[in-house]
């Protein structure tokens, strides 16, 4: 049973494995030139904290003409898109292409049970997805540690280095491997239930993406309860001072929480209740001195309400978010072995 | 022959028109938000820059963070990926599916000749996928119209609102018909050659995809008619300085609201680019003394851009181009289709 499952595994683990060392020679290249750069401006021996954020600014600088950029950028594409790919040209087919050619008469009509055919098929080429997954965060990880010190040195808080931030997460860790699972098992379901590849496949890649879509939105922020946090506005710190129709008015504030995933950031009144105006009288006067609009504001004693998810909490939202989709591949790998065995040989 | 086609690809129209209807209302329900807010921010009747682009700031302000942003960047994904998802389900098993399972044995050898059932079969898809293509990059583009011109008069230099800008280029106007019809081509094409449906999908997708990773920065520059200007760098306007080892990079950062910047060098004032040594005073001293000895050097930045008004006629080049390129693969295939033996 391993070796007909590796035999018709075998072209698209060798196409795989081609492209996963393709990516990792590009990396490696890339990723040495990125340590040597950091090494080079002393980011690695420095001591005390200004002369670290001098070094770290000074690698952080000449990254773009290094063309990290688009390495980094084009890694995480392809981390996010790999399990998809795994599950539509793996996991849809691997069930719905005997079904629909009738070589399921033959396959299940052996003296191996067909649930022993499916454990073995569906753990194979599951491992070998989630090995493939987790193989490529590893390498994104090991390259793009040089970046996320100097980053935290330099106190930066841009979105491209924030690990818990919804754009960077689901490519770092061991999320790939959870999302690599719960891919295959859907496509696998979706050959069961359907029977044809190719609808298979587009559905597999349909269902797939809205749950990508629709996860950090709205499930991941209720996995672990974010952290609330008050700040007050002073004129020193607005960012965003918008006067709509005359009769609103939106203050926003700057945020500085490096590292951490701002999920929602509101401006409320002393009460407690959202602040959306009226425009205050200094600010909405034909000839406005700046001076009297902020000091009106700062007189409206408004606060930042934020909801965040601190840096600390990047490993433990990964173990929860890989936790949950594997065990909803799991979940999806029953149904499919028992729809399987149900299932006439007609 | 044309209903032969239909009900051969019913399954996927159905399937392309629900999603397009589905994104479509999406789109609608937005767009009614964006279009009031663009109004009640006062922008379409301001007068004077200062006046509009102030009002122009606002506008933009209100939808950051909310779902239209979100909306403005899957509609781009949407728009990237439909040509290359068209080319994988729609083209791929075009003939691949034929050869596979042997049904090419009947459809070759009736009395419609091969070449009468290439031409209706690949040309109405293709027709189909070109005009689904130019569907979606027409929503999503008067859709996100409000937003364009509120960045061009807020003088923008955000590069998420530059049209001509690589990460944007390709999502719009009739540059995504021109993808279409080459995805689906090279899907058709990779059926041809490979006679097997799964490995022609999965050669479509990279294929196209590796094509759409190279084009913006080997081949599209070489399109379109570039502008040359030169800057002068001050210490004021300085965005980069590096000091490091004997490195010394003096960057300034131009943008063109818009346009595409298509390269950035830093030349002395003979012309070369700039490679000196770093100078005393930036190595150790304070800001100033560095910025006064950076003027002493008189460099300047030479920049190569498009400008922006540049945008369609770099749109008609490349989808001319994706479509010509199409065309020859669709020939070829046709041409094998032809001649290929019936056994």
């Amino acid at each position: 049973m391993m070796w007909l499952t590796w035999r018709q595994f075998r072209a698209q683990g060798i196409v795989a494995a081609a492209l996963a060392v393709a990516l990792g020679v590009v990396l490696l290249i890339t990723g040495l030139n990125l340590a040597h750069l950091n090494s080079d401006s002393g980011g690695a021996t420095c001591h005390g904290a200004r002369a670290c954020a001098t070094a770290a600014n000074a690698f952080i600088n000449q990254l773009p003409g290094t063309g990290s950029v688009p390495v980094f950028f084009g890694t995480i594409a392809v981390i996010y898109l790999a399990p998809a790919l795994m599950g539509i040209f793996w996991g849809a087919p691997l069930v719905a292409r005997e079904l629909e050619t009738g070589t399921f008469r033959l396959a299940w009509n052996q003296s191996v049970s067909r649930a022993r055919w499916l454990v073995v098929k569906l753990g194979v080429v599951g491992l070998a997805a989630m090995a493939t997954a987790g193989l490529l965060s590893l390498f994104l990880g090991w390259w793009e540690s040089p970046i996320f010190r100097a980053a935290a040195l330099a106190g930066s808080d841009s979105a491209a280095v924030t690990r818990i931030s919804p754009q960077l997460f689901g490519a770092q860790g061991i999320a790939p491997i959870g999302y690599a699972a719960f891919a295959f098992a859907l496509g696998v379901t979706a050959g069961a239930l359907i029977r044809r590849t190719i609808p298979a496949m587009a559905v597999t890649l349909a269902a797939f993406g809205l749950v990508q879509a629709a996860w950090p939105l709205w499930i991941r922020s209720h996995l672990i309860t974010p952290l609330r946090e008050y700040f007050a506005i002073t004129p020193a710190n607005v960012n965003e001072l918008a006067i709509i129709n005359n009769t609103q008015m939106i203050v926003r504030h700057d945020v500085e929480k490096p590292g951490a995933w701002v999920v929602s950031d509101q401006t409320v009144s002393p009460s407690g209740h959202l602040f959306s105006g009226p425009p205050t009288h200094a600010c909405l006067s034909a000839n406005a001195s700046p001076n009297a609009c902020n000091a009106s504001i700062a007189a409206l004693h408004l606060r930042a309400l934020i909801s965040y998810e601190p840096a600390s909490r990047f490993w433990p939202l990964q173990w929860t978010e890989t936790g949950i989709f594997v065990v909803l591949a799991m979940a999806l790998a029953a149904f499919c072995a028992w729809r399987i065995g149900k299932r006439r040989l007609a | 022959m044309i209903w032969l086609t239909w009900r051969q690809f019913r399954a996927q129209s159905i399937a392309a028109g629900a999603f397009v209807v589905a994104f479509g209302v999406v789109l609608l329900v937005s767009g009614i938000k964006i279009a009031h807010a663009y109004s009640s921010a006062g922008v379409p009747g301001c007068h004077g820059a200062g006046a509009c682009a102030n009002a122009a700031t606002t506008f933009i302000d209100q939808l950051r963070g909310s779902s239209t942003e979100l909306i403005y960047y899957t509609g781009i994904v949407i728009v990237y990926l439909a040509p290359a998802l068209m080319g994988m389900f729609w083209g791929a098993p075009l003939v691949a599916r034929e050869l596979e399972t042997g049904t090419f044995r009947l459809a070759w050898n009736q009395s419609v000749s091969r070449t009468r059932w290439v031409v209706a079969k690949l040309g109405l898809i293709w027709l189909a996928a070109m005009a689904t293509a130019g569907l979606l990059s027409l929503v999503t583009g008067s859709w996100a119209s409000p937003i364009f011109r509120a960045g061009q008069l807020a003088g923008s230099d955000s590069v998420s609102l530059d049209r001509l800008a690589p990460q944007l280029f390709g999502a719009q106007g009739i540059a995504p018909i021109g993808y279409a019809a080459f995805a689906f081509a090279l899907g058709v094409a990779a059926g041809v050659f490979i006679r097997h449906t799964i490995p022609a999908m999965a050669v479509t997708l990279v294929g196209f995809g590796l094509v759409q990773l190279a084009w913006p920065s080997w081949v599209r520059p070489h399109l379109a008619p570039q502008l040359r200007q030169y800057l002068p760098i001050t210490g004021a306007n300085v965005n980069e300085l590096v000091v490091e080892n004997n490195q010394f990079i003096v960057r300034r950062t131009i943008f063109k609201p818009g346009g595409w910047v298509v390269s950035n060098q830093t030349v002395n004032p003979a012309g070369r680019p700039f490679g000196g040594a770093p100078l005393q005073a930036c190595v150790s001293g304070p800001q100033s003394a560095c910025n006064a000895a950076v003027n002493t050097l008189h460099l300047r930045t030479l920049i190569s851009y498009v400008p922006a008004r540049g945008f369609w006629e770099l749109q008609w080049i490349e989808a001319g181009i994706f479509v010509v390129l199409a065309a020859a693969l669709t020939a070829f295939c046709a041409w094998w289709i032809r001649n290929r033996q019936l056994t």
